[in-house]
């Protein structure tokens, strides 16, 4: 038996040996990349693998990362500002009634084949959004037709005024894909297969290698008129937090997305880290389930004793470490609309008490539904049942898997639910008409399912009128009447935080984009 | 042995049947839409609606597992909900991940823990076999999510000896594909660079995933140890002057590995399934992760096509247990 295996042990070695020895003279298939110098590469630690990489399909923020740089848009979103600029048009102009949308293209912008972006490949992508119809088709559900007149002419003709429709063609929902997808197409998809896994934009950057579960590259696009400085951006995938972190530390990324808050402190003494802190448009609310839930919830008075039944600077201290503030109504600080003069609740455990106690509720007891798709959640449950106990209100939680918490949503099968929004696009209709407007009821955006026919009408009035200064003022006078109604805790704004190494130059946060980097601006 | 292999394989099909149909219904009924979960945060219920309808959600379920089960008699497992590839494709990209880091760790777990468990058996009750009892059974209480932080940080923080996560260097090509394990693929084409870039990325997985199994091994080597050691066969060989090493492989470790084999063709299954934690915590990218995200999503088809895999993997490692007693125990031919 010794012998046997003796003998194959050295047959294996012998084999191994000799092909290595073979292989090894013509050269060897892999060698160490020495065509990128270090500082023209970044490398950014991402908590998860994308799904598909279409635009027509996703809706993943972390997906836009790879697709944003990788694309190009109409327009875009003017550095931090939510206001936009010139992108592949350079300049538009919109009928007097708001439905006809005319853009002119600039000249010289080339898809990574070496094919001119013009007018056809800009209706095309619309086309191909509209007849894909996944999750970025319901943002232009108002097209009703798209013609390109000349070859740097595109026409936009809307069903109805959407004051909105030029922001949301800043932001991922509309990347313009080079045409020649359709030579990819498979039993009639439209090129999605592909396009899953590959990218066909006229962005400065294009996906090179993806290696499933490992990390995504992104390569310079050889024609486009942008000359970044950073050659080659890695997304490397690291699940574990505390990875990142640790990969941070040694530099061997450069920028951790995934740490989370409680983490960040300790961040803060190492010596190559940085770390940048802008307020995003994010907001963390709770739905108050004002028709299908818990019968005391359909009165007024119950729903503002739970608004001044917490504390929020204790809360946001709790929760977010402080790194966030307290929302002053729906509409976060940084978007136009915002009214710096709206109520804002604050803890006042005596007034809820009376309001309870004129509304005739006592010893009430709440359901809060939530899942674990946000990591603060669990503790943010927790704050809110011990500080709703200090006015009487019992919370009982409900932590349920995101998918699920999505569906019970919909149906309206909770008392109060944990939810997070952030905007589609920059105009307060991403947040009041969605939040408010009955016709919304469940996931759409309506989540506390309060209907208000005086506010739905004010809604739609603000929605069809192109006239910014007019919109805010009925904004403003919306947001009185909702506020008071109060269908919703709004809790706090959230900030936004990226580690990052301090080499790394030239990052801007748009709270439009957010996840999203300038790569074409940054260097190392 | 023929016939057992046939009738095994006729009982393969009943189990694809009986799996597909379980987990069909199982991952139906859960409450989740896929639908709203790729139609994005504020999409209209008739965006969501439409969708339901291109995946043809709007089915009555018998309906979708008829469907279903046309496609996968042709081969076809479906496209996934979250990729948009073929499920098929899916897998054969991540299996191989996964399948390498299993054997590795399965191999360090036998070459440890039969060892461990020899010693543990002829030192019984002495230093040696209380060292090999806390050292094993530490490995199945500590939780693989916790031995595998510590592992990063000691091996990566610390000492830099091997990388935190990943397969191979992200700067190296991986080796021409052949066989899909980095190992055997770099041997293969002689690829040395590659070799000892995939050793390094294999080595904290592997050792991590293999601790929780090892004392499985070691705990069962050590009793069916005692209880040959103890047959009058072995005295007797004992009195004929065969001792030592002769004694301890040749007669009595071939028979106390027959209840062991079985006990290591079920740890193989565990290996497989407990990758899937050591594979989120090292970022190996085998199927645990994959099959982690789809769940998350409702991928159906993705999950679907996983069980199946995973099913029939676990007949067949059944089978090969079978088959490898056959090997070791001779009555059993009659």
């Amino acid at each position: 038996m010794k012998k046997t295996l003796t003998l194959i042990i050295s047959i294996i070695m012998l084999f191994s040996i000799t092909t290595a020895c073979a292989k090894n003279s013509n050269a060897p298939s892999s060698k160490k990349d020495s065509k990128y110098k270090v500082n023209s590469s970044l490398t950014v630690a991402i908590s998860a693998d994308q799904g598909t990489l279409d635009p027509a399909v996703t809706m993943d923020n972390s997906a836009w990362k790879i697709t944003y740089p990788a694309y190009e848009r109409l327009v875009d979103f003017d550095g931090e500002s939510t206001n936009v600029k010139a992108g592949l048009a350079k300049d538009w102009s919109v009928s007097k009634d708001g439905k006809t949308w005319t853009f002119h293209l600039n000249s010289g912008h080339k898809f990574s084949d070496d094919t001119p972006v013009d007018a056809k490949a800009v209706k095309f992508s619309f086309e191909r959004l509209l007849k894909v119809a996944k999750g970025p088709a319901s943002v232009y559900s108002e097209i009703s037709k798209v013609e390109a007149p000349t070859s740097d002419t595109v026409e936009f003709t809307l069903k109805q005024n959407f004051p909105p429709f030029l922001s949301t063609l800043a932001a991922n929902y509309v990347n313009i894909v080079n045409p020649k997808v359709m030579d990819k197409e498979k039993d009639g998809d439209m090129g999605q297969g592909y396009l899953a896994n590959h990218t066909m934009g006229s962005g400065p950057y294009q996906l090179t290698t993806w290696k499933k579960g490992e990390y995504i590259q992104l390569g310079l696009n050889p024609h486009s008129t942008v000359k970044p400085a950073l050659k080659k951006v890695t997304f490397k995938i690291v699940s574990d937090s505390s990875a990142q972190k640790l990969q941070l530390q040694k530099g061997d990324v450069d920028i951790a997305e995934g740490v989370p808050v409680d983490q960040i402190e300790s961040l803060k003494s190492v010596k190559n880290v940085t770390l940048l802190q802008k307020p995003s448009l994010l907001v963390d609310y709770v739905y108050i389930n004002s028709s299908k839930g818990n019968e005391a919830l359909k009165n007024k008075k119950v729903r503002q004793a739970l608004n001044y039944g917490i504390d929020y600077p204790s809360l946001i201290k709790a929760v977010q470490q402080g790194y966030a503030t307290q929302s002053r109504g729906p509409i976060p600080k940084g978007l136009w609309g915002y009214d710096n003069n709206a109520k804002q609740y604050q803890l006042d455990a005596d007034k809820a008490k009376s309001l309870l106690k004129e509304a005739g509720v006592s010893n009430v007891t709440l359901n809060l539904l939530y899942s674990d798709n946000n990591t603060w959640w669990e503790t943010e449950a927790l704050t809110i049942q011990s500080q709703l106990a200090n006015i009487g209100v019992k919370v009982k939680l409900n932590k349920v898997a995101y998918a699920t918490s999505r569906d019970m949503m919909d149906k309206g099968e909770f008392d109060l639910a944990l939810g997070v929004w952030s905007p589609d696009f920059a105009d307060p209709f991403a947040f009041m008409n969605f939040w408010y407007d009955s016709k919304n009821f469940g996931l759409a955006g309506d989540r506390a399912f309060y209907k208000n026919a005086k506010v739905d009408q004010l809604l739609a009035e603000a929605a069809t009128s192109n006239d910014q200064s007019k919109r805010e003022v009925l904004y403003k006078n919306i947001q009185k009447i909702v506020i008071d109604d109060a269908p919703y805790i709004l809790l706090y704004q959230k900030d936004y935080l990226l580690p990052m190494n301090k080499n790394v130059k030239g990052f801007e946060f748009n709270p439009m984009l957010q996840g999203i980097y300038n790569l074409q601006d940054m260097s190392k | 042995m023929m016939k057992m292999v046939m009738r095994r394989m006729v009982f393969l099909v009943f189990v694809i049947f009986g799996v597909s149909l379980v987990t069909f219904i199982l991952s139906h009924i859960i409450p989740g839409d896929p639908a709203s979960m790729m139609a994005g945060q504020h999409a209209s219920k008739q965006a969501v609606e439409h969708i339901r309808q291109q995946l043809g959600l709007d089915q009555p379920i018998w309906i979708q597992y008829v469907e279903y089960m046309k496609g996968l008699l042709s081969g076809d497992l479906g496209t996934s909900i979250r990729t948009q590839n073929p499920v098929i494709d899916d897998l054969a990209n991540y299996f191989p991940a996964t399948l390498e880091l299993a054997i590795a760790a399965f191999i360090i777990a036998i070459l440890i823990g039969i060892p461990l468990g020899i010693v543990s058996a002829v030192k019984k009750n002495q230093f040696w076999d209380h060292a090999s009892r806390i050292f094993s059974i530490s490995g199945v209480s500590i939780p693989v999510f916790f031995s595998g932080l510590i592992a990063i940080l000691i091996f990566y923080g610390y000492l830099n000896w091997f990388p935190a996560n990943g397969r191979i260097d992200m700067n190296i090509n991986p080796p021409t594909r052949i066989t899909s394990f980095y190992i055997i693929d770099s041997l293969l084409s002689g690829d040395m660079i590659a070799l000892t870039s995939s050793l390094q990325h294999i080595v904290l997985p592997a050792l991590v995933l293999s601790y929780a199994q090892l004392a499985i091994i070691t705990r069962q080597v050590r009793a069916s140890m005692l209880e040959v050691l103890s047959q009058e066969y072995v005295r007797t060989a004992r009195a004929n002057g065969i001792h030592g090493y002769n004694l301890l492989i040749r007669y009595a470790l071939r028979n106390a590995l027959v209840p062991t084999v079985t006990v290591i063709g079920t740890s193989f299954g565990a290996l497989l399934g407990g990758a899937v934690v050591t594979e989120t915590i090292f970022d190996w990218p085998g199927m645990g992760k994959y099959v982690v995200d789809s769940i998350a999503y409702l991928d159906f088809p993705a999950i679907m096509g996983f069980t199946l895999f995973i099913s029939i993997g676990y007949v067949l490692i059944n089978l090969m247990v079978d088959v490898t007693y056959f090997i070791l125990n001779p009555q059993m031919k009659e």
